[in-house]
């Protein structure tokens, strides 16, 4: 362990950004109760929409990655109103179903159009870095890391402090009692699962600028979302942040167990999850719902 | 959890009213439509193609995944996403054993033998977890073991097997395998009308409606669920047996791969379309879309991956309850009501259309 400040800056940068892939899949599971599997082609989706945005109009990537919430935001909004609405009061295995649905209709033709081939988007400060403790520290990473921080404060602040947060809430809490109180479901649920994509398309963006991405992708992003809200627990946003740190904590250090190596990202991650859930069924900040 | 038992019971209302009396001898019904469609296919071979009999022994081996998942999933109402495992266990103990010079039907007797008890011991603890975490937690285990055997380099490098081909005939082997799924996929469905006839299936169902209520009535849920995982668990891995010696060369992961999570939500989907912990359900819904997916896959091949996607959407939204529980309804006659016929038949499709449009609006 010669290099443990690398390790440990490794593993805060990419708890960030893991978090920040979990925020919008908690929102939209807190809330509604339904474990959106389509959550890695959003995530792809906003990749995209970066990239594009970067090359063929040069906007600015963190200026690209606003434009991809905006598309998210849009195209979650009318997933759930035209589609997954309909299924809500049904067992949830169906909403399962169907978003995998959906995941496997974007992802493939997201193949077909793009191909599957890596893209990743390259700016002249990429790669940009100091050097600090014997730690290289890319700064692009930092500033990804700081705005995944930004929008889990914001959704917080968001949540708790305006009236559409507060309706949000109040469906998630009792659905009934939230519709005799004279709130639109359907619509509400439609801004709910937007707003879920469109962190999904800002989590992208940061995919786009710090990592490779591909449509072959979607199905582990969605796998590495549902393992960090569930470590973190549902109800409050900084809990995606702390399941994120603890994902990550895992990553990082856990190929340096011995016998167990690199390529298990997949295996390490759900026996983290299943020891977690022995022992703290609701995750780490996990609590009954905003009681 | 508060919610979830909210969920759980606006189930439990809505399969309530779908449970309406029926007659007493559906079951033998079931059980005739059943033979009488494995027994059309048995004749397949008799036509002498090989891609037409690969096609519907691909189905058969479908047809057995969908009705091992029903008893865990249909019956039992747990949604165990992660069922490919135990194929996968299978077809790797057979490969494994066939790599090491050991005879087929050791490794096929070892095969169900592993993954029930592999189903046992992952059941104890994953059981115990609700909904979401237990759809995921299978789920997990089953990429997991794909990944294992993929980066642990198990029986080939990269778990890539390769295996030399039985001693015989090309043709009758293909056959042999084709009859193996046939018998086995038989032998599941007198099992599912033995169940739903038991003590067993009655608790099952229980479980399924309302998991307090039949713990309430002294109903041991636990080691009830545990006993149907290892019922779903014992015949996948028994097809993934016959899988890895039909097939001869496959990955553990990736497309067509033993660990493939797609072979999950096939089950899953299949089930689901038939109509889920009914006797008949998974064999239509195997023999519907392996078809289709088979069919698309050479005739569109570039929107083969969309075109199931978009089928599994529209199946969950129109018919979350299968077109067993269709057919129910269209069947249905009023009681002490004699009609003639065409009106039978005439409101039957009437409440046919009503029951698909109140699933999608």
């Amino acid at each position: 362990m010669e290099n443990l400040p690398q390790f440990v800056v490794n593993w805060i940068l990419l708890g960030c950004f893991y978090a920040a892939i979990g925020l919008g899949f908690s929102l939209i599971w807190g809330i509604m109760n339904i474990v959106n599997l389509a959550q890695g082609s959003l995530i792809i989706i906003g990749a995209y929409v970066t990239y594009w945005s970067y090359t063929v109009l040069h906007i600015n990537p963190f200026l690209g990655m606003l434009v991809a919430m905006v598309v998210g935001f849009c195209v979650g909004f009318v997933l759930q109103y035209v589609l997954i609405n309909r299924v809500i009061r049904a067992p949830f295995l169906v909403t399962f179903m169907l978003t995998f649905g959906l995941d496997l209709f974007i992802s493939n033709v997201l193949q077909a159009v793009f191909t599957g081939g890596y893209r990743a988007i390259n700016t002249s400060y990429s790669s940009a870095a100091i050097n600090l403790f014997g730690a290289h520290i890319p700064l692009l990473n930092v500033a990804v890391a700081i705005l995944a921080l930004v929008l889990t404060a914001l959704l917080g602040l968001f949540l708790s402090r305006t009236r559409l947060g507060n309706a949000i809430l109040a469906i998630g809490m009792d659905r009934d009692a939230a519709q005799l109180m004279g709130i639109g479901v359907a619509a509400i649920y439609a801004v709910t699962f937007g707003i879920g994509s469109a962190l999904a398309g800002a989590a992208g963006g940061m995919l786009a600028m710090t990592l490779q991405f591909s449509p072959i992708f979607t199905g582990q992003y969605t796998l590495f979302a549902f393992v960090i809200v569930a470590l973190g627990g549902l109800g409050t946003p900084w809990a995606a942040l702390a399941g994120g740190m603890l994902f990550a904590f895992a990553e990082v250090f856990g190929p340096l167990l011995p016998g167990v190596g690199f390529g298990l990202d997949i295996a390490i991650a759900f026996a983290v999850l299943v020891l977690v859930l022995i022992l703290r069924p609701n995750g780490l900040l996990g609590r009954p719902f905003y009681s | 959890m508060a919610r979830e038992t909210s969920s759980d019971r606006g189930l439990a209302t809505e399969s309530a009213r779908a449970s309406e009396p029926r007659e007493s001898r559906s079951w033998l019904w079931s059980l005739g439509i059943g033979v009488a469609i494995l027994g059309l296919i048995a004749t397949v071979p008799l036509l002498g193609d090989q891609s037409v009999l690969s096609l519907w022994t691909f189905i058969l081996m479908y047809c057995v995944l969908a009705q091992s998942w029903n008893f865990i999933g249909g019956y039992a109402g747990r949604p165990a996403f992660g069922n490919v495992a135990f194929f996968g266990i299978g077809a790797y103990t057979v490969s494994l054993l066939l790599l090491a010079h050991q005879s087929y039907w050791l490794g096929l007797a070892l095969a169900p033998i592993i993954a029930g008890l592999f189903a046992f011991l992952l059941g104890l603890p994953v059981l115990r977890l609700r909904g979401h975490y237990f759809a995921i937690a299978t789920l997990g285990v089953a990429e997991a073991l794909g990944e294992i055997v993929q980066s642990k380099n198990i029986g080939a490098p990269a778990g890539e097997i390769s295996l030399t081909p039985p001693d015989m005939n090309f043709e009758l082997s293909n056959a042999l395998f084709f009859y193996g799924f046939l018998v086995l996929s038989l032998l599941l469905l007198l099992g599912t009308v033995w169940l739903t006839r038991t003590r067993f299936g009655y608790a099952l169902v229980a479980i399924r409606e309302n998991e307090e209520a039949a713990e309430a009535l002294g109903i041991s849920t636990y080691w009830y669920k545990v006993g149907a995982f290892v019922l779903s668990a014992v015949p996948t891995a028994i097809a993934g047996g016959l899988f890895a010696y039909w097939q001869l060369s496959f990955d553990p992961v990736g497309e067509g791969g033993a660990f493939d999570v797609t072979i999950s939500v096939a089950m899953i989907l299949m089930t689901f379309l038939g109509g889920a912990g009914t006797i008949l359900g998974p064999i239509l819904g195997a023999i519907i879309i392996e078809y289709l997916d088979q069919y698309t896959s050479v005739a569109f091949t570039t929107i083969h991956g969309p075109l199931l996607g978009l089928l599994i959407i529209v199946v969950t939204i129109f018919l979350p309850q299968g077109l067993i529980r269709l057919v129910q309804e269209l069947v249905r006659s009023p009681a002490g009501v004699k009609q003639s016929y065409p009106v039978r038949f005439k409101q039957g499709v009437r409440r046919v259309t009503r029951f698909i449009l109140s699933n999608g609006i």
